[in-house]
């Protein structure tokens, strides 16, 4: 079922969590909210929810206004950051819970429930750990009850917030690889709520980036990542390098401190040459170089005192024979100019210059 | 309380783990041990023993006979009367506090919690007096009571009112942290997942707290079976009508009936030993629970 927000916001106190946010989400999309703590990312997942409610604008379910409606009449799956599995029950009982409560005329049978919780289990595969309580099981296997749990509802959207914040690195990525099996199995509208980039690039079909109570660029990952619509979402989305300058007849300037915009450029963007090579070179001193893993990293000063994050291929790296101390010359292969530092400033998109 | 009385256990048993450096000596130990158990002869088991010492003086069959005496038995039922409407009163109200300060923000927050204490810091004495002043027959609704015919001071009525004061402290005081410490979340799911309000506090909510609730209830009906000063301000000692146990025991003893004031003491002393007892048993059964769950907590992680 499609989403719609429609100019919502929210205070709390004198805090305004969100600024008049809009946002369209279609049916059958994974889609992430990423933004820092405090951009209101939760926030907005909540009200969507219904377990937090706008002081102004609307809520679309497929084309119907639900503004009004409680979290229980949604009929919402919501997978929380900490579980919130109920501790007294078991696996089974958990994820039976939604399917109990309905009132009779609706409620399954006994034999109903139980196949439906089987069926259940095998997708999140803890099939033997029916009678377990939720203190009994890992953290990974938590979040599956908690996903389980909110799936047998069959739900017409799926919410979950940060529904890897809690988990260790190497579980973070199983289940993320898990849960997108699992959207493209059962094809539910979800929206997934994270301050980590890497997962929700990795992930989402589509990516809304959120800053301070406002939703800065709506995008497929490839969308938000090589064409940002802001410096926040520059920034925000991978590592940068930050100069002030200008770019004039596709020659970049990356030092001039009195018309300087801001400009960035990603380390890999950046190529390390021993000559001078093209129009928009600058000369900086390698000063620190990690070969570890697939990418090596160097850091280098400028002239004006800066330090320039590169990073370059292994290959390229041997080719180079670089060490630390030395004088090269850094070009860019493409550069993206902002008008200024505020979000949502980025009517010069993009800019390339060779 | 009971989650205090936990971690001071937790605390004692790290410090013997870590050796002998931090230890005190054998002299100093056995010194604080003595001086321990001297108070707990002096001030607890030896008045305990002369209760039943004293109460069985004159031999079993006297002791029996205060029984059957019609002023005692009135003294038992109205005792137990009054605790059993002061306690499950205050165990909804307990609820209902801890519930609507733990999950909700609201103007007076602070306040609520200082006037739930009130009962604890005010003295029995005042608490009674504050009926006397209120339905007293020179009190502030005594002339609307009077004329409509309704006794509350003097009369059962008042002693139940001035047992729920005085009690109604424990219940809230005891879910309270629990509550807080919870947090929303499993509320949350469950409104999510379609339970109504009610479904999800006698499926979510109430089964989280249930043996910080027993406790709280434990601990309520213990004073409210022994209370004295508040309820002996509004009972005008009517005996027969108007006295509960403790009361009936300082009549009987000002009355030089030392073996039946002492045999009505002991059933009271018996009262609130088999309270501890059962409190025992309950902080330890949760304390099991809890143990179980962090054990299992590390066996998983």
């Amino acid at each position: 079922m499609s989403i719609r927000v429609r100019g919502v916001t929210k205070d709390f106190g004198r805090f305004r969590a969100l600024k008049s946010v809009d946002l369209e989400i279609p049916a059958g999309q994974l889609v992430a909210l990423l933004g820092p703590s405090g951009s209101g990312k939760t926030t907005l997942l909540r009200i969507i929810a219904g377990l937090e409610f706008a002081d102004s604008g609307t809520v679309e379910f497929g084309g119907a206004d639900i503004t009004d409606q409680t979290a229980r009449e949604r009929h919402v799956g919501f997978v929380f950051q900490h579980y919130a599995l109920f501790r007294h029950m078991t696996v089974f009982e958990n994820i039976a819970f939604g399917l109990r409560v309905r009132p009779r005329r609706f409620r399954p049978s006994k034999q109903q429930i139980r196949e439906k919780v089987h069926e259940l289990l095998r997708l999140i595969q803890l099939q033997n750990q029916a009678g377990r309580y939720p203190s009994q099981l890992s953290g990974g296997q938590r979040q599956r009850v908690a996903l389980a749990r909110a799936l047998a509802v069959e739900p017409s959207v799926l919410l979950l917030d940060e529904p890897f914040g809690a988990l260790d690195a190497k579980v973070r990525q199983e289940l993320r690889h898990w849960l997108r099996h699992l959207h493209d199995e059962v094809h539910i509208t979800s929206v997934f709520v994270t301050h980590d980039q890497e997962e929700a690039l990795e992930l989402a079909d589509l990516v809304a980036v959120m800053n301070e109570g406002k939703i800065e660029q709506v995008g497929s990952p490839d969308e938000v990542y090589n064409r940002p619509a802001s410096s926040f979402v520059y920034n925000f989305l991978g590592n940068v390098n930050l100069f002030h300058g200008r770019v004039d007849d596709g020659k970049t300037y990356f030092h001039d401190e009195a018309a300087g915009k801001p400009i960035f450029v990603r380390p890999h963007l950046l190529e390390i040459t021993r000559q001078p090579n093209g129009a928009s070179h600058f000369r900086a001193t390698t000063k620190h170089i990690n070969a570890a893993g697939p990418l090596v990293k160097v850091e280098a000063l400028t002239d004006w005192g800066a330090t320039v994050r590169v990073e370059l291929s292994q290959a390229q790296f041997r080719a180079l024979h670089l060490a630390k101390g030395e004088v090269v010359f850094i070009t860019p292969k493409e550069v993206a100019v902002f008008d200024k530092d505020e979000p949502g400033a980025g009517e010069y998109g993009p800019a390339t210059a060779r | 309380m009971s989650a205090s009385t936990l971690s001071r256990i937790d605390i004692a048993a790290t410090h013997g783990a870590a050796g002998k450096a931090t230890s005190e000596p054998a002299i100093v130990r056995r010194l604080l041990i003595g001086i321990a158990l001297l108070f707990l002869l002096v001030f607890l088991f030896l008045p305990l023993g002369v209760v039943f010492f004293t109460a069985l003086g004159d031999g079993v069959r006297v002791y029996l006979r205060t029984f059957r005496d019609p002023d005692t038995l009135s003294a038992i039922r109205l005792t137990l009367l009054a605790a059993g409407i002061a306690v499950p009163l205050n165990m909804v109200f307990g609820v209902a506090a801890a519930w609507a300060i733990g999950k909700f923000d609201f103007a007076g927050k602070s306040l609520l919690i200082t006037l739930i204490d009130l009962p604890f810091s005010v003295s029995p004495v005042v608490s009674g007096l504050i009926y006397v002043l209120l339905f007293g027959l020179q009190g502030l609704l005594g002339p609307w009571l009077i004329a409509h015919d309704i006794r509350i001071i003097f009369a059962v009525p008042g002693i139940v009112l001035a047992t729920i004061f005085v009690t109604f402290p424990f219940v809230a005081r005891e879910l309270l942290p629990m509550v807080q410490a919870q947090g929303n979340d499993e509320e949350e799911a469950a409104l999510t997942l379609g339970a109504s309000g009610w479904q999800t506090f006698f499926r979510v909510t109430l089964p989280n707290v249930k043996w910080a609730l027993l406790y709280g209830v434990i601990l309520c009906n213990a004073r409210a079976m022994g209370e004295f000063g508040a309820v002996s301000v509004v009972s005008g000692h009517i005996r027969g009508l108007t006295d509960t146990m403790p009361l009936h025991i300082e009549v009987l003893y000002n009355d030089y009936q030392f073996v039946p004031a002492f045999a009505v003491a002991s059933l009271l002393a018996l009262l609130a030993l088999m309270t501890l007892v059962v409190k025992s048993a309950v902080e330890w059964k949760s304390q099991q629970s809890a143990k179980h769950r962090a054990n299992e907590e590390e066996m998983s992680a």
